[in-house]
């Protein structure tokens, strides 16, 4: 995919969230990751990249379509897309199984029987057909982080954007959640994530754009980010988070 | 340790008052036999209490639910109107709403049917808590829930449809059986407008049989056999959509 981003900015209030970000990156990109430190402006570009926040300025053009600006379009291009967050998100009163139906039969128009058959075989997929008729309070962090991302695959988005997918779950169960995205981008899915998963994000993308303070501070593949860093702020903080 | 001690404090005061007043109530000498004569009026009270409490139950969760949504609308005329309603019933004793409602505003309409104009009066008062706690219930939703179903590419009506208000139905269950319960002993009030009902009978045999224990006693077993069901019916509605385990 290629992505252009120019001046894009998002306060909310005193807080400069996402403070004049100019990025260009070419079609050979499909797994884009988003590091840096907390706060630095990850999560704000992603939901500005999803369309689930209005941008005070500036403009996003994704394979030359940008990014629209009205709340009727937005849905559109939301409804185009998977979004996966760091605390599952999934429905409490609905079972797994229909979490993932509800959003396939009203909001794509899939008929009942078709949306449930989908929804079996990415459950199948994701090694979760046991569970499919539980209620998220009686899966674990991991398994409900499976089923919100088999709810975010099921219409085959055009492009998936997880937000730290692992953050909020433990060693064990991180490890089955970034196999599962591993998985996904090798099967070509295109992905844009935010994570402090720098093993991930150094073996899974393609394009590393690291943020702070709501800018770009560097950006390029994942092998020069990582090995050959330019600047102070991408040396100091790789070298605290890989020193363990 | 003080979790002991204050349990079993509560619990010896708690069971100590009710026999007490089980033994008071139960050794008073009464007269039933001064009110056989008006048991059929007792009954038919009863039935009307019933009557208007069923009637007045369904207008008022419509009522609520309007002024509710009204409130929530997003759109500043229509929420402060609600606002300004919620606020102005609340804060205004429901015998005066019932005087002026019936007196002076059904009156310069021409409607007289006390009943009728009864139950709409109830309806407009409980609507009003009615609305307060179906809001609460709506805002206890929390913002993730909005958030991953507007990622999902839902419409607001529909987040409100499928996400926000099946979950907030269940919390809001034990506050509306409670409010049920009062709509139930308010009815009472409609007294003043000379309705029928089951107090209304008790004030009545009362007064003309100057057995005033004998009269009033009966409401207890009336009232509380409308109200009791009322909260069984919420604890089990309440287990049924359990859905955190």
């Amino acid at each position: 995919m290629s992505i252009e981003i120019q001046g894009l900015t998002k306060h909310y209030g005193a807080t400069r969230a996402v403070d004049g970000i100019d990025l260009v990156l070419d079609d050979p990109v499909k797994v884009l990751a988003l590091i840096g430190p907390s706060g630095g402006g990850k999560s704000t570009l992603l939901r500005l990249l999803g369309g689930l926040e209005r941008p005070d300025a500036g403009s996003i053009r994704i394979d030359g379509t940008e990014v629209p600006h009205d709340e009727e379009t937005l849905r559109v291009w939301r409804r185009r897309n998977g979004f996966l967050f760091q605390s599952f998100n999934l429905f409490p009163h609905l079972t797994a199984l229909e979490n993932i139906v509800l959003p396939l039969v009203e909001v794509h128009g899939w008929k009942r029987g078709e949306a449930g058959e989908r929804a079996r075989d990415v459950v199948a997929r994701f090694g979760m057909s046991a569970h499919l008729e539980k209620h998220p309070a009686q899966l674990s962090g991991g398994q409900q982080q499976r089923i919100a991302l088999a709810r975010a695959m099921a219409h085959e988005p055009a492009l998936l954007l997880l937000d730290e997918p692992t953050s909020a779950l433990d060693p064990e169960m991180k490890a089955e959640v970034l196999d599962l995205i591993e998985e996904l981008c090798q099967g070509g899915q295109r992905i844009i994530l935010s994570t402090h998963e720098m093993g991930f994000a150094r073996g899974s993308a393609d394009a590393v754009v690291f943020l702070g303070g709501g800018k770009v501070v560097e950006s390029g593949s994942a092998t020069d980010l990582f090995d050959h860093p330019q600047s102070a702020t991408v040396k100091t903080f790789l070298g605290k988070v890989m020193k363990w | 340790m003080w979790k002991v001690a204050l349990s079993t404090f509560v619990s010896v005061v708690l069971l100590t008052t009710f026999v007490f007043v089980v033994w008071v109530v139960a050794t008073h000498d009464y007269h039933w036999e001064a009110i056989a004569p008006y048991r059929n009026n007792l009954f038919s009270g009863w039935l009307t209490t019933v009557g208007i409490s069923l009637a007045a139950m369904i207008l008022s969760i419509a009522i609520g639910a309007l002024l509710t949504a009204g409130q929530v609308s997003g759109h500043r005329i229509p929420a402060t109107l609600c606002r300004v309603y919620v606020e102005f019933i609340r804060g205004t004793p429901l015998l005066t709403q019932i005087l002026i409602g019936y007196y002076l505003v059904a009156d310069a309409i021409g409607w007289d049917d006390r009943i009728g104009v009864g139950i709409v009066l109830l309806s407009g008062f409980s609507g009003a808590y009615f609305s307060e706690i179906f809001r609460g219930g709506l805002e206890s939703i929390p913002h993730s829930q909005w958030l991953s179903a507007r990622a999902i590419g839902f419409t607001e009506g529909q987040i409100y449809r499928f996400v926000v208000v099946p979950q907030a139905v269940r919390r809001v269950l034990p506050a509306s059986a409670g409010q049920f319960a009062n709509l139930i002993k308010d009815s009472s009030l409609l007294f003043v407008i000379s309705v029928n009902e089951f107090t209304m009978q008790a004030r009545e045999t009362g007064t003309n049989t100057y057995a005033t224990f004998e009269a009033y006693l009966p409401l207890i077993l009336g009232y509380f056999l409308l109200t009791f069901p009322i909260s069984l019916l919420s604890r089990h509605l309440e287990r049924r959509y359990r859905y955190e385990h």
